[in-house]
Parts: C-alpha cells; sequence; structure tokens
C-alpha cells in the first residue's frame, strides 16, 4: 500500500512551475519530468527486468534505483542528501509492512521517514518529496504504478525555494546528521 | 488511506450491529443454559459452544472496526 | 532442482500473502504472526492442561475414570478438555504453518539457523507431547499406540529392547507406564519453554503474541469446536479385548497409521531423516552472497571515535547482534566524550543487513564495503545524470 501522504492541495499546484526545470538543471530535465531517487532494498521488488544497466528505471527514465541491503539500512539524512542535491523527490522501497526478511526494517524506515517528513516541514520543504511504499518480490507492475503515482505528485508540487547557499561541498563530507532528533524507540509517529 | 469512506463506513457498521445482536443472544444463551444446568453436560456444552461464537463474534467486529475506518492502526 | 522449487514456493507463498492482504489490513494478516499464534495455542495448552492435571491420576485403574469424570461431572469440564485437545490441533497446525513460511521464505539464511535449528526441536518436541496426551487417556486407542510405539522401538537393531524399557518401564504394560507418559508429557512442555528462549535469543522485539483479532478468533473456534464436537475417549482399555481399530487424529497419529503400509523398522528409518533433513535445510544453500547477487557488505562496524553509547543501535538490530559493554574510554567526538557505554558488534549474529547503520544518528556504524560515501557517491551520480 503506497503511503505517499496526503495529496497536495489544489490551491497550491494552480501554476505548475511551466519554466522552472529542476534546480539541478540537469541536461534535457524536462519541467514534468522530475528527478527521482529510489532506495531500493534487495528482498523487495525484484529490479529484474524494471531497472536499466544505469540504474534507472526502463519505464520511468527520470527515476534511479539504488539498491541496499535492507530498507532499515537507510539514514534519511541520504533522503535529505538527495533532496539538497538535486533530486526533485525520494523513496524508500522495502518489503511489505509486517513481512520484513530482516523482520523490522520497513517499520523502521517508516516511523524514521514519519518523523523527517514533520523535520522538512520545518526546513520548508514539501514532505510529499519524500515517500516510503512497500512491495514484495512478484509485485513489480503495482510498483512501477506506485512509482509513476509519486512520480506524477512531486512534479505536481511548486518548485521549492532556493536552497541557502551550501556551507560545504557537496559529496565531500557527510550530510549534516538530521538536527539531533534520534531515531529509534521513540513513540510512534501518526500517521497521514 | 486518509479519511473515512462513508458508504463502506456504513456497510461495515450494519455488519457490525448485526455481529453485536448475534452475541448479545449469544450470551443471554449462554445465561439460559448456566440457570438450567441440570449437571449434564449438554448445557455446559451448548454454554462453551456459545462462548466460542461470542468470541468469534468479538474477532469479527475488531475487525470490521478496523476495515469501516473507526479504528486506526 | 531444488533451488527452482523454492522459487516456486516462494512465488506462491508471496501470491497467498497478497491475496490475504487484500481482504485483511497487512497487520492483521495471520501468516505475519504463526509464530505468535503458536504461542497464543501454547498458552491455552498450559492453562487448561493445569485445570485437567487437578483431576487426573496417572494409575493404571484410575486413568480412564478420572477422565469420565473430568468430562462428566466437573463443571464445565468437558468443554476445557475439548480446548486442551483442539487447540493441541490448533498448535500443530500453525507451527507446521510456521515452519513451511519460513522454509519456502528463505528465512533461515545468514545467521538464522540458530532459530531454525531450535525451532526444529520444538516441531519435533511438540509431537512428543501430543502422543503421550494421547496415551494418558488410557483408552482403547492409548493402549494401540502403546504397543505400536513399543513394536516399533522393539524393531531397531541391538537397543531397540533396551529404549522401550526405558520408555514404558518395563516389558509390555506396566504400572510405571501412565506416570511416565504424565511425566513426559508436562515435562516437554517445560523444556518448549527452554526451547523458546533459544528460538528467541537471536531475535530483538520478537513478534510473541497475535493481535487480538486472532487471539479472539482461534480461542473461539477452539471453543465453538469443543461445544460442537466434545473430545471422547474410545472404551477403556483392557487386556482382555483387545483395542482394533485406531482412531486417528492425523495431525499427531500420523506416523501410526503410516505403520499400515511400513515395517516398523521404516517408520524409524523415515522418522529419523525427516527430522535429520529438517534440521539440514538452512546449510542446503551454501550460497555466497555474491551467488545470490547481493552485495558483500561486510559486518556492520563500530566506529569507536564516533560512538556515543546511545543503545539506539542496540534497540533497533533485528538479531540482538549488537551489545552495549561499558566504554573502556571516552570517545572522540565532542558528543561521544562523556559515554558510559560503548556498543560492539557480535560477528557471529550480524546478517550485514545494515540496520543499526540506519540506527545510528552519529554516524558509529558502517558496513566496510557499503559505506555512507558510496551511498552518497551513488546518489550525486543518480542526480547529476
Amino acid at each position: 500500500m503506497p503511503e505517499l501522504g496526503p495529496p497536495p492541495k489544489s490551491q497550491s499546484q494552480s501554476a505548475p512551475a511551466p519554466g522552472n526545470p529542476a534546480r539541478a538543471a540537469g541536461p534535457g530535465a524536462a519541467a514534468r519530468r522530475p528527478k527521482i531517487v529510489g532506495f531500493l532494498c534487495d528482498w523487495a521488488v525484484s529490479a529484474e527486468g524494471i531497472v536499466r544497466e544505469d540504474g534507472t528505471m526502463r519505464d520511468l527514465p527520470n527515476v534511479t534505483l539504488i539498491k541496499v541491503p535492507c530498507s532499515g539500512f537507510i539514514r534519511p539524512s541520504w533522503l535529505e542528501f538527495a533532496l539538497k542535491n538535486g533530486a526533485d523527490g525520494t523513496f524508500v522501497c522495502g518489503c511489505p509492512l509486517g513481512d520484513c526478511f530482516n523482520r523490522l526494517g520497513n517499520n523502521l524506515i517508516q516511523d524514521r521517514v514519519a518523523q523527517m517528513r514533520r523535520r522538512l516541514e520545518r526546513q520548508k520543504i514539501q514532505p510529499d518529496r519524500v515517500g516510503t511504499i512497500y512491495y514484495g518480490l512478484r509485485e513489480q507492475e503495482q510498483f512501477v504504478a506506485a512509482v509513476r503515482e509519486f512520480s506524477d505528485r512531486v512534479a505536481q508540487l511548486p518548485a521549492p525555494p532556493p536552497p541557502p547557499p551550501a556551507r560545504r561541498p557537496a559529496g565531500v563530507s557527510p550530510a549534516t546528521p538530521a538536527d539531533g532528533s534520534p531515531s529509534g524507540p521513540t513513540p510512534a509517529p501518526e500517521e497521514p | 488511506m486518509t479519511g473515512v469512506d462513508n458508504d463502506r463506513a456504513a456497510a461495515y457498521g450494519m455488519w457490525i450491529a448485526i455481529l453485536s445482536l448475534v452475541s448479545l443472544v449469544c450470551v443471554i444463551g449462554i445465561a439460559w443454559a448456566e440457570l438450567t444446568s441440570t449437571g449434564h453436560p449438554a448445557h455446559r456444552l451448548l454454554g462453551g459452544g456459545l462462548i466460542g461464537v461470542v468470541l468469534l463474534a468479538y474477532s469479527f467486529i475488531l475487525l470490521f472496526l478496523r476495515k469501516g475506518g473507526f479504528t486506526g492502526v | 532442482m531444488y533451488r527452482r522449487l523454492l522459487a516456486s514456493l516462494l512465488r506462491w507463498t508471496l501470491r497467498l500473502d497478497v491475496g490475504i492482504n487484500r481482504v485483511y489490513p497487512a497487520d492483521f494478516n495471520p501468516l505475519y504472526y504463526t509464530g505468535g499464534l503458536s504461542n497464543l495455542f501454547l498458552t491455552i495448552l498450559i492453562l487448561s492442561g493445569l485445570f485437567l492435571f487437578f483431576y487426573y491420576v496417572p494409575s493404571y485403574n484410575e486413568a480412564y475414570t478420572t477422565v469420565q469424570y473430568i468430562s462428566e461431572r466437573v463443571p464445565y469440564g468437558q468443554i476445557i478438555r475439548g480446548i486442551h485437545r483442539y487447540s493441541a490441533d490448533g498448535f500443530m497446525i500453525v507451527i507446521l504453518l510456521h515452519f513451511f513460511r519460513n522454509w519456502f521464505t528463505e528465512r533461515f539464511r545468514f545467521s538464522r539457523d540458530e532459530p531454525w535449528i531450535s525451532g526444529m526441536m520444538l516441531l519435533v518436541f511438540a509431537g512428543f507431547i501430543g502422543v503421550t496426551g494421547y496415551v494418558l487417556v488410557w483408552d482403547q486407542r492409548a493402549e494401540l499406540l502403546v504397543v505400536m510405539t513399543g513394536n516399533a522401538l522393539a524393531a531397531i537393531p541391538a537397543v531397540g529392547g533396551w529404549l522401550r524399557n526405558l520408555l514404558f518401564g518395563g516389558p509390555g504394560l506396566t504400572n510405571l507406564l501412565l506416570p511416565r507418559m504424565l511425566f513426559l508429557h508436562v515435562g516437554p512442555a517445560v523444556l518448549l519453554y527452554v526451547l523458546l528462549w533459544w528460538h528467541y535469543v537471536r531475535l530483538r522485539h520478537p513478534k510473541v503474541w497475535p493481535p487480538a483479532v486472532w487471539t479472539l478468533f482461534s480461542l473461539g473456534v477452539v471453543l465453538l469446536l469443543s461445544g460442537l464436537i466434545p473430545a471422547a475417549s474410545q472404551p477403556q482399555a483392557s487386556p482382555t479385548t483387545p483395542p482394533r481399530q485406531l482412531a486417528v487424529d492425523w495431525l499427531f497419529l500420523l506416523p501410526y497409521v503410516s505403520l499400515k503400509y511400513l515395517t516398523p523398522l521404516w517408520l524409524i528409518v523415515l522418522a529419523t531423516v525427516i527430522i535429520v533433513y529438517g534440521l539440514y535445510i538452512p546449510y542446503q544453500l551454501p550460497e555466497t552472497r555474491a551467488e545470490m547477487g547481493l552485495r558483500e557488505s561486510g559486518i556492520a562496524q563500530v566506529i569507536d571515535a564516533n560512538c556515543t553509547g546511545c543503545e539506539l543501535s542496540y534497540y533497533d538490530c533485528p538479531y540482538n547482534a549488537i551489545v552495549m559493554a561499558p566504554s573502556p574510554h571516552p570517545g572522540v567526538t565532542k558528543a561521544a566524550q562523556a559515554r558510559k557505554l560503548l556498543a560492539i558488534v557480535l560477528e557471529s549474529r550480524c546478517v550485514e543487513c545494515g540496520i543499526c547503520i540506519g540506527a545510528c544518528p552519529f554516524e558509529a556504524l558502517e558496513l566496510p564495503h557499503f559505506l555512507e560515501q558510496d551511498v552518497q557517491a551513488k546518489v550525486l551520480t543518480a542526480c547529476r545524470s
């Protein structure tokens, strides 16, 4: 079941950012083709047949998948790192909730992303740019459909405000460790 | 899943009401079986079986509460 | 061959999951809680068994009459007896589901062989407890079971007769038989909890109990069945009227049915082969991660300088592979200066899943061959492409 957060409010998407490609302005990045970085668990949806050699998805060339050993491996700061380095949206795909190969990894990342969405809101980044989806090994069609839906939703979001001046060169040192709010055995976050 | 789908909630609400009625009847049946028990196991069997029906009804009530959107995760 | 069979079984298991998740909310899927359901049935068994234990007398002459007394005279005795009988069947069903599900989804990989092996032992002992339970009733079926077990054991070359005397207290039916069976019914039930500890020792936050919906459902089914089909004994065992037929409980007495077609020795050989194969399952696929198409991330490493002893990875590691030890020296970073504890990774338990990396907000853990920089480099190439 895709947990992509509430749909974008209608009044805020009146202008679908016609002449405003992503601020990364990569070559050929069309306005309606947001750059999406997805983290894919090795044990969740099989990437066989839906991913090209360079990691982009066959049906959605604007989406790049990065395979990780478990969805719980992902630090929320990496999602922020992707957003701050030119990605318009980023999502995590894990096994179906309750059926994580490593028992609880997807529940953990669900909680962490829920906390992170609140944090993003404070930073004036639309939390809808971050999503979690959960599909099992053979649910490739549903997975592609969910990613497409996520991509469309991100495309409709208004362009983010210009980022603050970069304090450090990207990629040299790790992203800031998530303003100190720890992820872990904290109270369960409320669901959208 | 956001918000409550009213049609769905109504359908499940009806089932919850029916199951509640069933369990009420069963509770009356348990009381009756216990009050008229003569020491023969048959009445106790009826009572025990009806306890089972009540528990089953409760389990489905819980399920429908969840599926109808009345209770969250 | 085995590989392909397992793959198609996995496909069917997942398809079943998807189907169930269409009907139930995902956190109510009963197949995600087969272990918790086993615990539920085991608890029902222990409680109802305690009740029956108060009345049961394990003697040759009184066993049958006390069971009849429980059924006919004790208030709700027949119901409690039925609960004990049917929840035993339920217990067997859910642990078999647990067994097959974890087999088909390959949840025995890497360092998870210990839960698997303790689980196999739990399965064997559960079957054994079920059979001794059927003997305790001491009806004709019980007598037949004793005779058949004795014959089967005696068929083992060299040690067979000795084993039979050990189990039954002597050749033929002796006064020692029922007390022994009572002990072998209750004793291994306690042993189940010891094995459960072993089963859980490598798991953090195990799902030990099913959701309320399924607790109520299982209790309800068990009670309803014990009301509808009262658990009954066959006629009393007596040496003068030898037992003829076996009323079969397929879950526990299947081996005895097969004695119709197998000689006792073959049955014992077959049972041994099945059990040994079950214990061998986790080692049957000696594939390395590379052969499985996975990266070699390496066992998680604690970065001593950064660890603050905050215990977050300790709480989140799904396999209890991280323990907190008193810190021998302060860390280097500011946050790690005042630490009292230091995280330590137990290598034998680590499956390289990296959940501790996601848990650690201080960058004090890493997978040596899949570092944070590697992920960030991949993110950057993805963003720049």
